[in-house]
């Protein structure tokens, strides 16, 4: 296996399992057009740069981040729904792609992608749900029909065949039967994401790719979808990749948490040891920023400055650099800006992509935090 | 403070509000017969879900209900005057002026094809009637004073120019230019990403000590209202069901729909193996339950419920619009009254809000 | 386990609220339905435009060659039972020639329209669906095609192929008039593309053609429908400039233009003449604009039902 990448080594690999899923050094740049006829590259969104991670059978990873950060688009290159630029993709052993770099193409090495016929195949194991389920239901079809998209396009012609299927889907997520001919525009939200979850499942995948499930969705409602998602990875065995921006929500339902800073994964972890001892100083504000449902609890943040910088002009050496508290506090050390710092275990199972990881304690955490004041970037 | 205040310490009270929409599939009752204050300087959170009415009645303190909406009944007063018989041109006086608001999209509410300062600047000029050039530097004022770096340069910038967190705080800039008393925050730091929405809660938190401004904020996220709010009201279908101080919402909540709000998310630091559900959808607003409105998602629900709730003082200056008794218990005539008695005993049992 | 109090939702019980709460049962096309029906000018308008088409498909029909027949007897006859709007100076049944010359204008607005339909959907998609340089190339023609004086070159495309020929009209207003439908399918695609249903699609196996056929165009086609409603105003307009110049459908062969330009002859003597086609001619584009109108309010699914 090749690791020429040094941010990109299959770190925090899984303890113990079978791996279901592997990404390898995973890159997408979306090119920004313009020119006279709009053909020609004038720079690159690097929406994904560099990514290395795997999921072992029956367990959820968590991919927090903020706007920006890589995370849905890293969901969609794995579904290949949108191509990479370079790197490799491994489902159930089965190579989905492998695109080398521009370096390593001009060193010979060719790309191996699977072709249309075998990917279909590769889909029944990978599926997906999407954030908006307004957005994700087709408005024009029923229930059975969206339902039973999946079967009929892999071959389920029998269309009594295909609405029992879809029937005791519908029951499996907890809808009723008596809905299939309905169209989207008559459920909720939190119901339309069970059609979402129930369509996933019609072919019964191993693997589901949960894109910010419920973040549109109300809290009583997303407790709802958050435990059926439990229940169905319990019942069915299945492994999820679970993205989301909500990080308590990634807390209860993850057993890995991979944190996403800027196209790059900044740490990765079992989830009890990330949210008690956060090793990046990214993870800590993140943690830090979020608001608690406890009024007693006002307590002092570690608030980060400014903005996140555009992915399409990212910072040099780190990517965080820009706004790190912990750099500050080292008295800016020149390393930050120049290196970009290793994905490095600094405990089994626990990678991080800082080089002063270790200076991060209570400590210094507890000096970094503060309260009021407009706070300037 | 575990004291409701008295209504005439109040800086805004809104009393039986109806603020309905007449759609053709009927009747859309968005606010029904909702009443709280909020005094001076005190920052009151108005927490629901999406559809609850939290919004329309911010809109409807502004007078910024379109057709089909209209406010068919309740009051609005602002300190001394009554917001509902003010003309259209004395309540443009009072947007620009006394009450301020901020939305969850910063974008919607911006000029795009203005620069962000001359917005300001235009804002400020009307306000205090000063020359253009001085409220210009006036605008550049605002702008560094919530924290916008290199606030000269930003001004002449364009709405689409500027990150979400930066146009956030352009509308709080706007918002405060005019010193109002009172801020309306409707899911201000919704579209942010955390790290930013740490930043406006911040800068809000500042501005609200120096300006002594009382604040509406207006969320469906449980933690921003713990954080900021001294006293909460919690909606649900176009009524006020529960409302007390912030300590008490969150350590106490009597309404059943508060406890399985606060049981229902999940929170850092806290995992559990399944997170409890409030059964079932927020009801059709063309197809409300009769008596209580969340008594078929309601694990206490009892045959009583479907005569309407009284509105109940739990302690002094908490109210739950429940039939359960203060100690949770089922109410004195029964689970099962009668509906004559179940009537006349709400209305002995509801206090004025 | 905590939370027991709570039913298992998957596989157990379904919670009896679920159904209470759901809205009325509505489909699209019912909700579209409901939408139109509100528009009480496009309600109008569609009993105008049915009215008309019956006419001219069953007065001709009916009449068999009274639309053509001259006779010297009849010469500038008054409206009788049989001929309600009087006899022209060759004594042709000027009610039958009116009926006759919609008949024409409306066969060539709805047949240039399907052409325009025809051409613009798959211009359009093919760009939207494929973009870079495809979509590129394709826009680059729009905006050739969308710079030539458009009906100069319908004069000139008439003149060099054939005058008086139907189908040559329809062929040239077809091949000048796609641009809009083109842009219109192209923008829907490229924002279909993204969609997430479409998406979902994709990552469920369905290949292009299946993606394209049954979740792009359908959801593409309602500015389409809209665009093309409106475009059968605009064909029967050019095609009246044309006869009317000479260009188009000449006499004998009846069209609302061709009858306009000869009852130019008799303006003073008889200005009924060129009333009755002016008129028709009018009623036919404000239906199909009003059609239009309601069909843009009708078919957007974003578009809630209100009142007031």
């Amino acid at each position: 296996m090749e690791t020429t990448n040094p941010g990109a080594q299959p770190a925090a690999a899984p303890a113990a399992g079978e791996t279901l899923l592997r990404v390898e050094n995973l890159v997408k740049h979306f090119e920004i057009r313009g020119g006279l006829l709009g053909i020609s590259t004038i720079g690159a969104v690097r929406a994904v740069d560099g990514v290395s991670f795997s999921v072992r059978k029956g367990e959820t990873l968590g991919l927090v981040g903020e706007s920006g950060c890589g995370k849905t688009t890293l969901g969609k290159v794995i579904l290949r729904l949108i191509p990479a630029t370079s790197g490799k993709v491994t489902v159930k052993n089965r190579v989905l792609f492998d695109i080398p770099t521009e370096e390593e193409r001009k060193a010979g090495r060719r790309a191996t992608v699977l072709d249309a016929g075998e990917m279909k195949k590769a889909r029944r194991d990978l599926q997906v749900v999407f954030q908006d389920p307004y957005a994700s239901l087709n408005p024009r079809m029923s229930v059975g029909e969206i339902v039973g998209e999946g079967p009929l396009v892999h071959g389920l012609t029998d269309k009594g065949k295909r609405e029992d299927l879809v029937r005791e889907l519908l029951a499996r997520v907890g809808l009723n039967q008596s809905h299939i001919h309905r169209y989207p525009h008559e459920f909720s939200g939190g119901q339309r994401q069970r059609i979402g979850i129930a369509r996933a499942l019609a072919l019964n995948p191993d693997f589901v790719v949960c894109d910010e499930p419920v973040s549109a969705l109300d809290v009583s409602i997303q407790s709802q979808v958050l435990n059926l998602l439990d229940d169905l990875q319990q019942e069915l065995g299945l492994t999820y990749l679970f993205i989301a921006h909500n990080l308590a929500v990634v807390e209860h339902i993850s057993d890995r948490v991979g944190v996403m800073y800027l196209g790059m994964m900044v740490e990765l972890a079992e989830v009890d040891d990330i949210y008690v001892r956060p090793a990046h100083p990214y993870t800590v504000a993140l943690l830090s920023a979020v608001p608690d449902p406890n009024p007693r609890n006002r307590r002092r943040r570690v608030i980060l400055k400014g903005d996140i910088p555009s992915p399409a002009n990212p910072p040099s050496g780190c990517r965080f650099h820009t706004r790190c508290w912990l750099r500050e506090r080292l008295g800016n050390p020149e390393q930050c800006t120049t290196v970009v710092p290793e994905f490095r275990e600094i405990q089994p199972g626990h990678a991080v992509a800082c080089h002063f990881a270790e200076e991060v304690t209570p400590d210094t955490i507890g000096a970094a935090a503060r309260t009021g004041g407009p706070v300037a970037s | 403070m575990t004291q409701r205040p008295t209504r005439t310490g109040e800086l805004l009270s809104i009393d039986g509000l109806k603020t309905h929409f007449y759609t053709q599939d009927g009747v859309v009752k968005a606010v029904d017969g909702v009443s709280f204050g909020i005094r001076n300087g005190e920052t009151l959170g108005v927490v629901g879900e999406s559809g609850c009415g939290k919004s329309i009645t911010a809109l409807s303190v502004m007078r910024l209900i379109e057709r089909p909406g209209r406010i068919v009944a309740g009051s609005i007063r602002l300190a001394d005057r009554d917001l509902l018989a003010l003309s259209d041109e004395e309540m443009r006086d009072v947007r620009g002026n006394a009450i301020s608001m901020i939305f969850q999209e910063p974008m919607t509410s911006l000029n795009p094809v203005y620069p962000c300062g001359d917005q300001i600047a235009e804002a400020i000029s009307l306000h205090e009637g000063i020359h253009r050039r001085e409220a210009g530097d006036r605008a550049i004022e605002m702008l560094s004073q919530v924290g916008i770096p290199d606030a000269k340069r930003r001004a002449r910038e364009y709405p689409h120019q500027l990150s979400g967190g930066m146009r956030q705080r352009v509308m709080i800039a706007m918002a405060l230019s005019t010193n109002p008393e009172l801020l309306i925050a409707d899911e201000p730091t919704t579209a942010l990403d955390v790290t930013i929405q740490a930043q406006i809660l911040e800068l809000m938190k500042a501005l609200r000590e120096r300006n002594r401004m009382a604040i509406m904020l207006i969320t469906h996220d449980l933690g921003v209202i713990a954080e900021m709010a001294d006293d909460v009201v919690v909606m649900y279908s176009g009524k006020v069901v529960e409302s007390s101080d912030v300590n008490t919402v969150f350590e106490q909540p009597h309404h059943p729909y508060t406890k399985g709000l606060l049981a229902s998310i999940p929170r850092l630091g806290e995992k559990r193996h399944r997170l409890e559900v409030i059964q079932g959808v927020v009801p059709n607003p063309l197809n409300l339950p009769k008596g209580c409105l969340f008594k078929r998602r309601c694990p206490s629900a009892m045959p009583v419920c479907d005569t309407p709730p009284p509105l109940q003082e739990i302690q002094p200056g908490h109210l739950s619009r429940c039939w359960l008794t203060p100690a949770g218990e089922p109410p004195e005539i029964g689970a099962d009254a009668e509906a004559e008695t179940a009537v006349a005993a709400a209305a002995a049992l509801t206090v004025e809000a | 386990m905590e939370g027991t109090q709570v039913t298992r939702i998957p596989g157990g019980a379904i919670p009896a609220v679920d159904e209470v709460d759901l809205t009325p049962v509505r489909t699209y096309w019912q909700l579209v339905r409901q939408r139109f029906v509100r528009h009480r000018l496009a309600v109008i308008a569609f009993f105008l435009m049915a009215i008309l088409v019956t006419a001219a498909i069953a007065i001709p029909l009916l009449s068999g060659d009274a639309w053509k027949e001259t006779s010297l007897e009849r010469i500038n006859q008054p409206a009788s039972l049989t001929a309600p709007l009087g006899y022209d100076s060759l004594g042709i049944n000027t009610f039958a020639r009116l009926m006759k010359g919609l008949q024409t204008s409306l066969f060539i607005g709805f047949a240039a329209v399907l052409v325009i339909v025809f051409i613009g959907v798959t211009v359009g998609s093919t760009a939207g669906y494929f973009g870079g340089w495809v979509d590129n190339a394709l826009m680059r023609v729009v905006d050739i095609v969308l710079s030539i004086p458009t009906f100069f070159l319908i004069l000139m495309l008439v003149a060099f192929w054939g005058t008086g020929n139907v189908w040559v009209i329809i062929i040239a207003i077809g091949l000048t008039g796609w641009t809009t439908a083109a842009r219109l399918v192209r923008a829907e695609f490229l924002s279909l593309r993204e969609a997430d249903f479409v998406q979902a699609a994709k990552a469920l196996g369905a290949g292009d053609r299946r993606v394209v056929m049954r979740h792009m165009i359908p959801s593409a086609m309602a500015p389409v429908v809209v665009a093309a409603t409106l475009g059968i105003a605009d064909s029967v307009v050019v095609e009246a400039a044309l006869s009317f110049l000479g260009f188009g459908i000449t006499p004998p062969e009846a069209s609302l233009g061709n009858m306009l330009t000869k009852a130019q002859d008799y303006f003073y003597r008889n200005p009924l003449l060129a009333w009755y086609p002016g008129i028709t001619l009018v009623l036919v584009v404000l239906a199909a604009s009003f059609l239009g109108d309601g069909l843009r309010d009708a078919l957007d699914p974003r578009q809630r039902v209100e009142t007031n």
